[in-house]
């Protein structure tokens, strides 16, 4: 069987429905059995004149990134796509309108950037469009349909998502998309396929589990819901809002509660609020959301109150570059409040992850009694994957709070009581005979204000101390290698959505010969000191690539472990490229251009 | 040597109509002899330039187009020759000297060669079959052809124009059946005298083409699709009669490429007309190929000339004459229909380097 990894890009203007195409795309093919990975590039702006891009790829067995070469790319404004023509491989299709409807100046058609080693497709798809549809808004239906036929994808799966997203505008609405999309389809099927742009021959394989179709923030959404997330309090920004968005619809299904706050202050207070009464709560917010947080978090900490924090980073500082993706707050995730701050702070590395990740956040919460910030990245949070998940149900166990024993009569409840593990017994407000006593001062056993010297040392040490269990935590893997065993020439650490990257980096470079690994750091606080420094020490080099200027997580490494790592920091506003992370693993691996070639 | 100077500022921009060889010959002199041009080839075709002459191996077994390429995509890269394909030219603008896209774009040009060679002439009375007939003047057109030709099928060519013959000679060689229905125009472009044609009409039969006298039979109609359980194609004769082939390709020579010249104000017989240096009645527009009629001091008449050699030579001249040089047109094309050894037809115009 030839495996099929086909990389398809449609770029288009805010407005041309470019993402609703690259969702329609990404389902038809998962549907019929694909692995896909999708993501969408959208402009700050709501509507009109900025850029989007929709890349998927398509596979049949599983993929770690997206490729930096797409297959197929489908101009829907050429304007915003002929910067991307380069993007495409050699050999592989360039779609595009053959008949504007108004004149474009000399070197504003696509036709005259379709690079040698490309295969140029011009079509009318606005004519086609207009003759099937009777307007031009289904042109993206009608270059779906176009990639369908030539590419030799069967419409049926198309039509019926078609139908499945239109149907709430009713059965007019779904026809005329659905004629778009044949006309598309019948022109692509009569076109002299010239691209070596190929589906294998393929077969839906068997499942063990439910394999759906989730972007990073749908699997967040999807992990807070299994684990019976009870309360959530939130305020819009990109790239979270997604998350608040689809909450919004899914609580009040199940009888819980979601609360669109006038701030991020405020949504973190009542997160904590929520968590002091002992609801499930969750909040998510995007850099300059956490950054409001912080204050708020600190109370968390140290009134060790069980709540969890999603921030998906953008581009920063302070506004920064909304729809930029970007790894920079990691240290705001760290240290973001004032004092040691303790918390969890774990760190998904692909839209799977964001499932178990979210799950697990609440399970780590609950038995630590500590905030629990997720930290996903723009990259993540709106890429699409296929996600198989479990038959058996969700992983998550949703015990972790320790029952309180019975009080003895006149016994008085310790809510901060020392113990070994850390881990104080808690009660909730209202619990008999458990009188509650909560401040942001520092405390003793009780509760109750103590700036002493010898407690503030030992509280601190207690919040400290309790969160090591988590490095130890069932059934979540803090780290993870993956490639060769024993000693490599090199070694690659990453977090986040950077990890793709690298794993598919660590594949071509171990295709090439170089004898190399990848750990991928799922728990960045507390540090996996171990299992980090074992790796380190089967390395000959240490690789840390990740998106963001100060290279914040190798800093973090070289900080605990004070050990040599080779930094690869860029900040490109878009996922790292395979290519550069392979460039530096030959560069350290001694092996030269030549001998690739060779 | 250096080009003259530009009319606009900015290098001299040299504009292309047609990848085939003349085109693609004047492209690589013009870069050689005007280094800073910009040089733009306009084609409809969605392949870079490819060696057409090859194409009847496709019949002997599949070969990706990749194997018909002239020169690799880097060969236009490292000349900076920019190949704007899947554009169709609809007009020409001598007055601001502007190309016009089918897709509403200007294209500017200083000087313009035009090499759009010739389409499959088709006959007026079987215009309404075209989409009946199987087409063979391209890549995609031979290997849909190819698709629907069984093995050992038959093939029917009407008319038999030198460019259907060579075809021929692969089929035959690939155990297919060859009907050819005669015309005026087979043998076309040599011009043989009724003793020539019925000398190399005996050829043809020695070779193993099946031949039908079309004339005789007041020539075809029309061609049908064939009825089920009999092969695809049905050819109707105007006099009564008909004949069935999996495939039936038209072979009744080439008509020039000229319809975006027309109103241009350039000088149009069949081809465009050009002087021996090869330059239109406009000065910024010359013709080279299939596609112009050169004028003939030997004849008193503008004559076609064609052939690989001609062809080539004339993107040459055209060049040259272009960047500023003053080069004559000289054929150098054989054009005798000869023999081979064992007494089959052979043809110079089948000859490419």
């Amino acid at each position: 069987m030839n495996a099929t990894d086909i990389q398809i890009a449609i770029c288009g203007s805010a407005g041309d429905g470019t993402i609703a195409a690259g969702d329609i795309l990404r389902n038809a093919v998962a549907a019929a059995g694909y692995r896909v990975i999708c993501f969408d590039v959208y402009p700050p702006e709501i509507r009109g004149f900025g850029k989007c891009i929709s890349r998927l790829r398509i596979t049949t067995e599983q993929s770690y990134s997206l490729k930096r070469q797409s297959d197929v790319l489908v101009s829907l404004d050429d304007s915003h796509t002929i910067p991307h023509a380069g993007e495409v491989r050699d050999n592989g299709a360039v779609i595009f309108e053959s008949q504007p409807i108004s004149p474009c100046a000399e070197g504003e058609h696509m036709s005259g950037h379709v690079l040698p080693g490309q295969i140029p497709y011009g079509f009318p798809i606005r004519e086609l469009a207009q003759k099937a549809t009777g307007g031009a808004r289904s042109r993206n239906l009608v270059v779906l349909g176009f990639i369908a036929g030539l590419l030799g994808l069967a419409p049926a799966s198309f039509q019926k998502i078609i139908e499945k997203k239109f149907a709430k505008q009713g059965p007019k609405v779904v026809a005329r998309n659905q004629a778009g999309f044949q006309a598309g389809f019948d022109a692509g099927k009569g076109s002299f396929k010239l691209d070596d742009a190929a589906f294998g021959p393929f077969e839906k394989p068997a499942s063990a589990g439910k394999v759906i179709m989730l972007s990073g923030n749908a699997a967040v959404v999807q992990g807070c819901i299994d684990a019976e997330l009870a309360t959530f309090f939130g305020y819009p920004i990109t790239p979270a809002t997604t998350i608040m968005e689809r909450l919004a619809t899914e609580l009040p299904k199940r009888g819980h509660r979601l609360l669109q706050t006038e701030d991020e202050i405020s949504a973190m207070a009542a997160t904590v609020g929520a968590g002091f009464a002992g609801a499930r709560a969750a909040t998510a917010t995007s850099g300059p959301g956490l950054a409001l947080m912080a204050e708020m978090l600190g109370l968390a900490t140290i009134t060790e109150t069980p709540c969890v924090i999603f921030v998906s980073q953008r581009g920063g500082p302070s506004t920064g570059m909304p729809t930029k993706t970007e790894q920079s707050d990691l240290n705001a995730a760290l240290y973001g409040s004032p004092g040691d701050a303790q918390r969890i702070v774990i760190a998904p590395t692909n839209v799977e992850g964001c499932y178990r990740c979210a799950g697990k956040a609440f399970e780590m919460a609950e038995r630590y009694q500590t905030p629990v910030i997720v930290l996903l990245d723009l990259y993540l949070s709106n890429r699409y994957e296929t996600v198989t998940l479990a038959a058996s149900g969700p992983p998550f166990v949703l015990d972790a709070n320790k029952p309180l024993r019975r009080l003895e009569p006149g016994e008085v409840y310790k809510r901060y009581a020392l113990t070994a593990d850390g881990v104080s017994p808690r009660a909730v407000p209202g619990d008999a005979g458990c009188m509650h006593v909560i401040t942001g001062l520092e405390h003793n056993e009780l509760g109750r204000p103590n700036d002493s010297a010898e407690m503030h040392t030992a509280m601190s040490r207690k919040r400290h101390d309790k969160l090591q269990a988590a490095l130890e935590h069932p059934d979540f893997a803090v780290t993870k290698r993956f490639g060769n065993t024993g000693r490599v020439k090199v070694g690659i650490l990453a977090w986040g959505s950077t990890f793709g990257e690298c794993l598919e980096a660590m594949f071509m470079a171990q295709a090439e010969g170089i004898v190399c690994s990848a750990m991928k750091v799922v728990m960045l606080s507390p540090f996996p000191t171990k299992a980090i420094s074992a790796f380190m020490d089967d390395c000959d080099a240490v690789l840390v690539p990740e998106v963001n200027y100060e290279g914040q997580f190798a800093q973090l490494v070289q900080g605990v472990l004070a050990r040599p790592v080779v930094r690869l920091s860029r900040v490109p506003s878009s996922p790292m490229p395979v290519e550069l992370i392979l460039g530096e693993i030959r560069r350290l691996s001694g092996v030269t251009a030549s001998a690739i070639a060779s | 040597m250096n080009a003259s100077a530009s009319s606009a500022q900015g290098p001299r921009r040299y504009v292309i109509i047609g990848n085939g060889v003349a085109g693609n010959q004047a492209a690589e002199l013009l870069r050689e002899r005007d280094p800073d041009s910009r040089i733009t080839i306009l084609t409809n075709s969605r392949l870079l330039f490819y060696n057409r002459y090859l194409l009847p191996q496709l019949f002997k077994g599949h070969q990706s187009w990749h194997a018909f390429l002239a020169n690799p995509p880097e060969y236009y890269v490292q000349r900076r020759i920019e190949v704007r394909r899947d554009c169709r030219v609809v007009s020409v603008d001598t007055r601001n000297k502007q190309v016009k896209l089918a897709h509403n774009e200007p294209i500017g040009y200083d000087a313009l060669l035009v090499a759009t060679g010739g389409r499959s002439h088709l006959p007026e009375d079987l215009a309404d079959c075209r989409s009946l007939f199987h087409h063979f003047g391209t890549y995609e057109a031979a290997v849909t052809t190819r698709k629907a030709l069984p093995d050992n099928g038959t093939v029917v060519m009407l008319g038999g124009d030198m460019i259907g013959l060579d075809l021929a000679r692969t089929l035959l060689a690939v155990s297919c059946r060859v009907i050819l229905v005669t015309h005026e125009t087979t043998f076309w472009p040599h011009k043989l005298t009724a003793e020539e044609r019925a000398d190399a009409l005996a050829a043809l039969e020695k070779m193993g083409i099946e031949l039908i006298d079309g004339d005789a039979r007041g020539g075809v109609t029309s061609v049908e699709a064939g009825a089920p359980g009999l092969p695809a194609r049905r050819v109707v004769f105007r006099q009564g009669g008909d004949l069935y082939g999996d495939v039936v390709m038209p072979f009744y020579g080439l008509t020039p490429l000229v319809e975006f010249m027309v109103g241009t104000g350039t000088d149009i017989e069949r081809g465009l007309l050009v002087n021996t240096t090869l330059r239109t009645s406009d000065p910024s527009i010359y013709a080279a190929g299939d596609v112009c009629q050169i004028w003939s001091e030997q004849d008193h008449a503008y004559r076609f000339y064609y052939g690989y050699k001609n062809v080539r030579a004339m993107g040459a001249v055209a060049a040259i004459n272009m960047t500023g040089g003053h080069e004559h047109f000289a054929t150098t094309q054989e054009e005798t229909l000869g023999r081979d050894g064992q007494g089959h037809i052979d043809s110079p115009f089948w000859a490419c380097e």
